[in-house]
């Protein structure tokens, strides 16, 4: 009978081979959210009036223009990762955007209407220092790119060289910034530390060198940290030992002047590095001769130089942040200071006068749990009356985005910390407040026959309020037209629906933010910033309790683990509201090693973490007298293992009562000859349905499902395409049995594994065949089951039978997870994430070992699909169409309370949230069921009957008649 | 170890080596080798142009991106369409368009030490097999993706189109509207058929489909005398 079940099922299952998406169901369960990242550089389009573009450069190698009304991109170009795509400078003139890439490297030029490429140069090696647009005669035709050694000038319509000409005594003089004032020569200005300040001025025709200035400046060392040049030609220093300013006009010979801050009546703050900021609107004339000079956190001056002589316009205190912008012919100054805690004011001044403009006001609200204002981002504008306008764009530590305009409308907000998703949970949303009511009765103590009775009255009489009111309100909103029902998703109204589609996306960003996003809607529902992440952070999120133990708040936990020092802290927080827990997490003096989830609860429901310090001791969290006294009975059978990838060691753990360890196996990887790359082991929410595969005689094959196998991928030191391999080993956590090994000869990482049911399947690169393989290796227990009723690693005396099969795969891939439903009855897919940015769910049987070379008449009647060597990817396959997902990271698959309908989130630079039906739904009608076709049908069959009742009656009629 | 994807190429492979060797002989054997060999050594670029026919290029070029082996090297589309990808070592690399709404071929190009280009169509089966392609590249696109299965929609005409139906709806009107067309009270005209059902008759023993059905629906009609006519002549024919 089991054989029979089991038969029917997999039938069931392997029907169905095609899984696409209809085109009438594009955004309807799925939302895509695009990110830029960090933003580095910020230029806004000025030069046509009504132009809306921003540009963004930033620091995850991505170049885009937004929308400044709307937020959203026109178009974005998204270059390698890693220092090779690296944006060094961004220049901005008219249409072109001139972008400075790789450390010098590449030099390319964007037109920014279409967001094509213009051209591409490459440059001589060396390493990037500046790079400015060069303007003569108030026309702009080349940008100036200056290197360690060498200078180069290029013409900004082609990318050709003008000329290039090494810089003199390159070799102890380090040049920093480059200079040019519209008057056809360029300066290159070099600092040899403590010493002096070399200039070297530049013909614009021929490179010719016209001037070369020393000047004695012991006290500087970094040119681009302390100088800007302001006015004619005017080399402005500040150094805070000598709390003075220093000025040298850069075209003549001379000595620097020292201007004593004293003497303007000025003092820097203690610890306080003063910072300069000029600015020069046209690349073709003279920079200004306003600057600001910062001397305190919170303190900016507005400086002049007036024939030589400074003069401060206007003394900002409190100011957090300053910047200058220009519309047409007037520059303008932005200042934001802090108005009380929560927001800031902005004010524009103008540069020339340091007078404040009327009406100028703008408030800028700070997000609560967010971050401080760092970067302000000013594009002015001017009014039909010929007075300046402004909108800003405020970036905050925490990678916000915030577009304002007057007088502090907030237009959107782009939450870039989103770009950098770590980690992720799906957590089901709670139940609404009248369910978690009737709940809840079932939680209590019972208190005597009659107050129970009474109490399931009371709250059954809640629900029939509860209905009625509900049936009130769609009565009411069904008679208003359509566009004012609005059901927006907020915090307060989230509650559980009907199959548990929706739930709450709790995500972890490098950053240190956390954010809460609806999964349904992609809004994002709560946001929390925390600011003392360790740049060098790795997450772990764990949830403790789930929404299912009402009243007790559902709990998840973020380990925040410093990757250096292996110190560790513990965020408690609510995955709803995203508010911090109460509970007071342990403090951890000891770097962790490892940290476990039990499957053990305390009285509170809240899962028990277990955390491993290097002293091989554990301590739990929470940890009341109930976990511990669980614990101790427990600790027999509670085993772990910890990885060390440098000595290659993988080593088992028991628990003993006193929550000491013990060492129970070790498995020693020579690091001389491979390297551990990833350990893999199964997800502990995961149901295998059926216990094994009917053969086509009507046997059985049983599966090896050990919960406790791990899958641990190596990769040889020896890069040599001859001679490098991968390798895989299965190794059961428990006992440290090496249940299986394979290796990959003439093979290369990046390695991708994902280890499910009773299979692995990796991918490699062939070195020898230039192509990426697929390898799938399943277990099998064989005919007979050993112990079916449950699975101890300590009792299996039969080693499983293995079968491998490895494919062609026609592309490269950048990660791979495997869907996941509630029972797992439903047949798996693999969702594999490609550079191109689709997302393709590639069915599991077309990975699957026992794939026939020659069909049979059994394989036929199993389903098994002819062995090819090429894996099809059809593009039906792509979940997600044409959203595509740059750098896809992370696929994160979470079950559904449908069985047919796995949760799926693809995070990368973007993030992309979807459903799919691996078996198609099977147990939903479908989207396209005909309601239409099948009460006609049923209406017209009555209708057919009736008549033919009716003429049979006088059929009858007549014969009796006769 | 199974590795099924090896066993019948080998032959192949080896085949197409000898092949390669004796065509392309200046070529590095593995490609790769120059790499390894010479960390430092010389960049290259790869060059070509990407048409979507029919469609201007600001409207698609913003979206594409130019992908060599995987991620490796990334370049950008010129506003033109064409391309290229600069700071390549020599080796062997499988050069791609991606654009989310048009599909493009893959090129694998090959670029010896001394910067020699050539590219060929991608076969990840028989790697070494060489259909040239030409370079600079230029790569036309094969049409949109197609991303979208088409729903089964339900119309009339598909239902009645039916070979099924037809089949069963035919023969229907037929023998309803026969008797109506032509006239059975006509003598001649009965004999005429009666003939001629004879001789489609092959076996007079079984009972004809075709005369139950008119029996029974001429019977339906009221007009009694036409059926009892034909029932009082029918056994007379069969008689005969």
């Amino acid at each position: 009978m089991a054989k029979l079940i089991l038969l029917c099922l997999d039938l069931i299952i392997f029907c169905i081979t095609v899984n696409a998406v209809f085109e009438d169901q594009i955004g309807k369960f799925d939302w895509r959210q695009q990110y830029v990242g960090k933003v580095r550089f910020s230029h806004f389009d000025s030069h046509a009036q009504s132009s809306k573009k921003v540009l963004l450069a930033t620091e995850n190698n991505v170049f885009a223009a937004l929308n400044t009304r709307t937020g959203e991109l026109f178009w974005r170009h998204v270059d390698k990762t890693g220092p090779d795509g690296s944006i060094d400078a961004l220049l901005h003139h008219a249409q072109d955007a001139v972008q400075v890439v790789g450390n010098g490297r590449l030099l390319r030029s964007w037109e920014i209407n279409v967001g094509g490429l213009n051209w591409e140069i490459v440059l001589d090696s060396g390493s990037f220092q500046a790079a400015c647009l060069v303007g003569q005669q108030d026309i702009t035709k080349h940008v100036a790119i200056l290197k360690k050694s060498v200078i180069s000038l290029h013409y900004l319509s082609n990318g050709h060289q003008k000329w290039i000409e090494n810089l003199p005594e390159s070799e102890t003089v380090d040049y920093q910034a480059i200079y040019s004032g519209g008057n056809g020569e360029v300066y290159a200005l070099g600092v040899v530390p403590h010493s002096h300040i070399a200039v070297v001025a530049y013909s614009l025709e021929d490179g010719e060198i016209i001037k070369q200035i020393s000047v004695e400046a012991p006290w500087l060392s970094n040119i681009q940290a302390s100088c800007v040049v302001i006015g004619q030609g005017m080399l402005m220093c500040v150094d805070s030992p000598t709390v003075s300013l220093y000025m040298l006009d850069l075209h003549v010979q001379s000595q620097m002047t020292q201007i004593p801050l004293q003497s303007l009546g000025l003092e820097i703050a203690s610890g306080f590095r003063p910072i300069l900021v000029s600015t020069q609107p046209n690349p073709a004339r003279q920079p200004l001769s306003e600057f600001f000079l910062q001397l305190g956190p919170e303190h900016y001056l507005l400086l002049q130089l007036n024939n030589g002589q400074i003069v401060t316009l206007r003394d900002f205190k409190p100011a957090i942040l300053v910047a200058f912008a220009t519309s047409g012919e007037k520059t303008v100054a932005a200042v934001m200071s802090p108005k009380n805690k929560t927001a800031c004011s902005l004010n524009l001044f103008s540069a020339e006068t340091g007078r404040r403009l009327l009406d100028t006001t703008l408030t800028f609200n700070m997000a609560p749990n967010g971050g401080k204002p760092e970067k302000l981002y000013v594009q002015a504008y001017l009014k039909k009356d010929d007075s300046v306008g402004y909108r800003v764009m405020v970036q905050t530590e925490d990678h916000t985005l915030t577009f304002i305009q007057q007088p502090g409308r907030v237009m959107w907000i782009r939450e870039e910390a989103l770009s950098d998703v770590v980690t992720m949970e799906m957590v089901d949303l709670p139940l609404t407040g009248t369910q978690a009511e009737l709940e809840g009765e079932f939680g209590k103590k019972a208190d005597g026959l009659m107050s129970m009775v009474l109490k399931r009255l009371s709250s059954q009489l809640i629900l029939l309020q509860a209905w009625i009111t509900h049936l009130w309100k769609l009565f009411y909103d069904a008679r208003k037209p359509r566009s004012q029902v609005k059901n927006e998703v907020t915090i307060e109204n989230l509650s559980r629906d009907e199959f548990n589609l929706q739930k709450m996306m709790v995500m972890v960003t490098a950053s240190g933010k956390l954010f809460g996003i609806d999964s349904k809607t992609g809004s994002i529902l709560w946001r929390h910033y925390l600011d003392n992440i360790p740049s060098n952070a790795a997450f772990k999120l764990m949830v403790q309790r789930t929404t299912a133990h009402f009243p007790h708040p559902p709990q998840c936990t973020l380990l925040i683990k410093d990757k250096d020092t292996g110190l560790a802290t513990l965020h408690v927080f609510n995955p709803i509201f995203g508010k911090t827990s109460q509970v007071t997490s342990p403090a951890l003096p000891q770097p962790i090693l490892q940290s476990l989830m039990l499957p053990l609860m305390d009285q509170d429901y809240a899962k028990v973490l277990l955390l491993v310090d290097d002293q091989y001791k554990v301590s739990a969290f929470p940890s009341t007298k109930n976990v511990l006294q669980q614990l101790q009975e427990m600790a027999s059978s509670i085993f772990f293992y910890l990885v060390d990838s440098s000595q290659g060691r993988l080593s088992g753990y028991r628990l003993r009562t006193d929550l000491s360890t013990e060492l129970i196996w070790e498995v020693v990887i020579p690091t001389e000859i491979q390297k551990i790359v990833s350990v893999k082991g199964k997800r502990p929410n995961e149901h295998v349905h059926s216990q094994g595969r009917v053969m086509g005689d009507r046997s059985v094959l049983y599966k090896y499902l050990n919960p406790n196998l791990l899958a641990v991928v190596t990769e040889s030191t020896d890069m040599h395409q001859e001679r490098s391999f991968v390798g895989i080993l299965l190794i059961d956590g428990v006992t440290g049995r090496v249940i299986h090994e394979a290796v990959q000869r003439r093979a290369k990482g990046p390695v991708h594994v994902v280890h499910s049911e009773n299979w692995v399947v990796y991918e490699y690169w062939s070195t020898k065949s230039r192509r990426n393989e697929f390898s799938v290796i399943e277990l099998y227990e064989g005919m007979e089951l050993y112990n079916s009723t449950v699975f101890s690693s300590l009792d299996r005396p039969h080693a499983p039978q293995v079968l491998q099969q490895s494919y062609i795969f026609p592309s490269s891939i950048s990660t791979m997870e495997a869907t996941l439903t509630e029972k797992g009855i439903t047949s798996r897919h693999l969702l594999i994430g490609l550079p191109s940015g689709g997302i393709l769910s590639m069915p599991k049987m077309f990975l699957d070992p026992r794939r026939p070379e020659i069909v049979s008449e059994q394989s036929r009647e199993e389903n098994l699909i002819p062995y090819a060597p090429e894996l099809p990817i059809r593009t039906e396959w792509f979940i997600n169409y044409n959203q595509t997902v740059s750098r896809v990271r992370g696929i994160y698959t979470a079950p559904s309370g449908l069985e047919s309908t796995c949760l799926v989130v693809a995070y990368g630079l973007d993030i992309y949230q979807t459903r799919v039906y691996p078996s198609k739904q099977f147990d939903v009608l479908k989207d396209d069921y005909d309601y239409m076709l099948i009460s006609s049908v049923l209406l017209a069959l009555f209708f057919a009957t009736m008549i033919s009742k009716r003429l049979a009656e006088v059929k009858l009629l007549n014969r009796a008649w006769r | 170890m199974l590795q099924k994807a090896e066993v019948p190429l080998l032959w192949a492979c080896l085949q197409a080596v000898l092949v390669v060797a004796l065509g392309f002989t200046d070529m590095d054997p593995g490609p790769g080798v120059g790499v390894s060999t010479q960390p430092n050594g010389d960049r290259f670029k790869i060059e070509g142009r990407a048409i979507v026919p029919g469609i201007k290029t600001q409207d698609w070029v913003s979206a594409a991106r130019v992908l060599v082996e995987g991620e490796e090297y990334v370049g950008f589309l010129r506003t033109d369409g064409s391309f290229a990808v600069n700071d390549v070592p020599s080796g062997s690399y499988v050069v791609e368009i991606i654009s989310p709404n048009y599909r493009f071929e893959p090129v694998r190009v090959d670029i010896t030490s001394k910067g020699k280009m050539r590219a060929r169509l991608v076969n990840y089966i028989k790697t070494s097999e060489v259909i040239r392609q030409p370079y600079p590249l230029q790569i036309r696109a094969t049409g949109p993706h197609s991303y979208f299965m088409k729903r089964e929609t339900w119309g009339w005409t598909d239902f009645l189109m039916n070979p099924m139906v037809m089949m069963m709806v035919l023969p229907l009107l037929i023998i309803v509207l026969l008797p109506k067309v032509v006239n059975t009270n006509d003598p001649e005209m009965r004999k005429e058929m009666e003939q001629s059902m004879n001789m489609l008759n092959p076996n007079p023993e079984l009972p004809d489909v075709s005369e139950l059905m008119t029996k029974l629906f001429s019977g339906s009609k009221g007009s009694s005398k036409a059926g009892s006519s034909s029932k009082g002549t029918r056994p007379a024919a069969k008689r005969r």
